[in-house]
């Protein structure tokens, strides 16, 4: 190998691929948005005992602008959507949802004139949570099921980054 | 190997044919007298359509054009005193075989005299079209919000009302939800195997098309002032409430609350489903006080059937509403002092320390956390795990201490007192006009609690004191809920000590299905079950409120039957809806940062807000 053995000692190679997950997948910060029943789930999750710490996920931040996943705990009503759409847009990409519990994935009970029959109708969705409302394991689990997702994510084959580079590229023209 | 069955439509609902005949059916008219009803029928004899107890609630039918007057009366008579307006609702009922001249919408109100402990239902009749009544805002202020619902959701007009506004739909809906015209939406689900179903077409299509429309200025406000925007999404309303503060500098103005971002149509679905379905959706409403809502919801239906609940069904359902009081105000506090005080996040790692104790105990019991649906109607689901007394008299031994501590950690915290004290002031007026319940109505002074003064579940026979504080300010409020905190500790140690022996469900088995064993072995029992499971059961025409004391207030359910085994009009009265009310109120002239101090204090549940 060229060029490990030409540098000085403690110095690793790695591709630029690998370093971009490992800090997007180790300080994913969730937005601090809370809908219906499963947004006091998440709050225990955030609690001591289960501990949400441990996925560098803490940090629950109130400003979009500073959020990179948004977990919608609960059920979104039609009065509700165009909110929580506008706040999707609002934060800068990278960016995850998880729509945690049955009412974000699919409707769950509510299938009526109030509820949206899953947020998915209204913002792309990358892990979805069953339960209702799941418990704080099941969110964790889901948090590591997007650490997966994020650890396989190129930073050249990325929809996210090729989302700003067509944002960017009419501005130019 | 793909399904060729592919039923094209499922309609979720007790099937017509398998309803006696008779139904639908009109409520009964009251029968008997009691004092009160001898009074108001003295005074409005020609105007009293009929009078009496009803379920044993004391009911007056009242021509709409003595609406006014008779409320009048019932609040000002010296001999009546009813201070205060507990809830409204209407029917629609179009559905119902009516007579001639019958008109098609009812209002229904609730009326309170705490001196006396006297309940009072009237019940009105809403004609013209639209429908339309004389508002009751100028001798109840607690009449603004319940009416602008009612408007809202059944499109009765209520003339002389300051502001009728939609509260909780998007303006811009086209119709009023809870009329029995109106479907209850959704999307049909498709049961389907093969992709190539035409089934899937109708996946993704709503009913209605959510349509965003600019926020106009609230009425009142000026444009003088500045105007802030608060919520949906903020860390401190608590959920999705939005707040309009105008503020002149620093001081509000005033705030006009938009409510119904988490409306999720409860009521309308509660009309579709069986008796025994709702349980589970009451645990969705106060998520935080699940195992009260079960509770207020099966003794209303309980008390309609007739039912009598075994004994040690009674001391379960205490447990169990004692614990989640307990966790409920412990997330209070947690939230509560997070969101005004410098100490915040300690205190919610202590609180939620003891909070998931108690939902461990739920899990051992009936193996959910949050949404337990635990109670149901007969009793509860399934008896006390041997491990459950011995754990839970440790958590009480444990919580009493816990509670010193959380006490030694604020009450006399100089920034906790300065941020509390004088904050948020109702006085025993306001809190009585505004129609508040709960600590919002005991840290006013005002001496009342459900379970002592009109017990349900054998609340009678505990020992336990009811916390008054005169100061009316949050500090008042935050010491009310503590010392309540300590009162069910006390209320627990009872239960447990005195807990019998015997059924842990009615063994009625036209209403409570028999036990799993029973199945095997019992051909009436398979028969009883698949009859509850496939139909349901009836219930007697009529309709009926209740109230309990949840730990937020007074959380009523108001159901009527026409005989068949789903509510014809079903109606929850939650307290944080009226609580949340008294925001603008009691926030005038105050700092903006007093406004989370007292959206804390007032500890609503946006669920139960919006339903």
């Amino acid at each position: 190998m060229g060029i490990e053995q030409k540098i000085p000692e403690g110095i690793l190679t790695t591709t630029l691929d690998s370093v971009i997950n490992w800090g997007r997948a180790n300080s994913t910060w969730p937005l601090l948005f809370g809908l219906a029943c499963c947004a006091m789930e998440m709050i225990a999750t955030g609690t001591a005992r289960h501990d949400i710490a441990r996925y560098g996920s803490e940090l629950f931040r109130a400003s979009p602008r500073q959020a990179d996943l948004m977990i919608v705990s609960g059920r979104v009503s039609n009065k509700m959507a165009p909110v929580i759409k506008r706040i999707y847009d609002q934060m800068s990409a990278p960016k995850w949802v998880i729509a945690m519990g049955i009412c974000a994935s699919a409707g769950g009970p509510f299938n009526n004139y109030a509820i949206i029959q899953g947020v998915d109708k209204i913002i792309p969705v990358d892990v979805y949570v069953p339960g209702c409302p799941p418990r704080p394991e099941s969110l964790l689990y889901a948090l590591d099921k997007l650490r997966e997702k994020q650890a396989s994510e190129s930073i050249r084959t990325s929809t996210q980054e090729q989302l700003i580079v067509e944002e960017i590229i009419p501005l130019g023209a | 190997m793909p399904f060729d069955v592919a039923p094209t439509f499922r309609l979720y609902e007790t099937q017509r044919t398998l309803n006696p005949p008779g139904i639908p059916a009109l409520a009964p008219l009251p029968t008997g007298e009691t004092a009160d009803i001898q009074q108001v029928c003295q005074q409005f004899s020609t105007d009293i359509r009929a009078a009496g107890l009803h379920n044993s609630n004391q009911v007056v039918y009242v021509n709409p054009a003595q609406l006014k007057a008779l409320v009048a009366f019932l609040r000002d008579d010296p001999q009546l005193q009813y201070q205060t307006l507990i809830d409204i609702t209407s029917i629609d009922r179009s559905q119902l075989p009516l007579n001639d001249g019958d008109s098609r919408f009812q209002t229904v109100y609730q009326f309170r005299s705490y001196t006396r402990n006297q309940h009072m239902t009237v019940v009105s009749d809403c004609g013209g079209e639209p429908p339309s009544i004389d508002s009751l805002t100028g001798i109840f202020r607690a009449a603004e919000w319940p009416e602008r619902e009612v408007y809202d959701l059944m499109g009765i007009r209520f003339a002389g009302h300051p502001d009728l506004r939609r509260i909780l739909m998007p303006k811009s809906w086209p119709y009023h939800p809870l009329q029995k015209q109106v479907p209850l939406g959704g999307e049909e689900v498709p049961f389907t195997f093969t992709w190539d179903d035409p089934e899937f077409e109708s996946l993704g299509t709503q009913v209605m098309a959510a349509e965003s429309k600019a926020p106009d200025l609230p009425p009142g406000m000026s444009r003088e002032n500045m105007i802030i925007n608060m919520g949906p999404h903020h860390p401190s309303t608590h959920g999705v409430l939005r707040l309009v503060v105008e503020l002149d500098g620093e001081r509000i103005v005033s705030i006009d609350p938009d409510l119904g971002f988490l409306h999720s149509g409860f009521e309308k679905t509660g009309e579709n489903k069986r008796y025994k379905d709702f349980v589970y959706y009451t645990d969705r409403m106060d998520y935080l006080s699940a195992m009260a809502n079960n509770l207020g919801y099966c003794l209303t239906i309980e008390h309609m059937l007739g039912l009598q609940i075994p004994e040690r069904a009674q001391v379960i359902r205490v447990i169990m509403a004692e614990m989640q009081r307990i966790a409920s105000h412990l997330f209070w506090l947690s939230t509560h002092v997070l969101d005004v005080s410098g100490t915040g996040m300690s205190l919610l790692m202590y609180a939620t320390r003891e909070r998931e104790r108690i939902l461990d105990l739920f899990e051992m019991a009936c193996g959910a956390r949050l949404t337990v649906s635990y109670i149901r109607i007969g009793g509860v689901w399934q008896d006390l795990p041997d491990a459950f007394i011995s754990e839970l008299k440790d958590f009480l031994r444990v919580m009493s201490r816990k509670i010193d501590d959380y006490e030694a950690m604020l009450t006399n915290a100089p920034l906790w007192r300065e941020r509390l004290e004088g904050v948020g002031y109702v006085s025993r007026e306001d809190a009585l006009a505004m129609g508040l319940t709960g600590p919002m109505l005991r840290g006013s002074g005002v001496d009342w609690d459900l379970r002592r003064d009109q017990p349900y579940s054998g609340y009678e026979g505990y020992e336990f004191a009811v916390p008054l504080s005169e100061r009316g300010d949050c500090y008042g409020r935050y010491l009310v809920r503590m010392e309540e905190m300590r009162q069910s500790v006390r209320i627990l140690q009872q239960a447990v000590e005195n807990l019998p022996g015997g059924l842990y469900k009615s063994n009625d088995r036209k209403v409570a299905a028999p036990p799993r064993t029973e199945l095997d072995v019992s051909m009436e029992a398979l028969i009883h079950h698949f009859k509850l499971m496939t139909e349901g059961f009836h219930v007697d025409p009529g309709f009926f409120y209740h109230g309990i004391e949840g730990s937020k207030g007074e959380l009523g359910f108001f159901v009527y039957s026409d005989g068949s085994s789903k509510p014809y009009r079903l109606h929850v009265h939650g307290p944080s809806f009226n609580n949340l009310y008294a925001i603008d109120h009691i926030s005038r002239g105050e700092m903006l940062s007093d406004v989370v101090t007292n959206i804390g204090s007032i500890d609503i549940v946006l669920g139960e807000v919006d339903r």
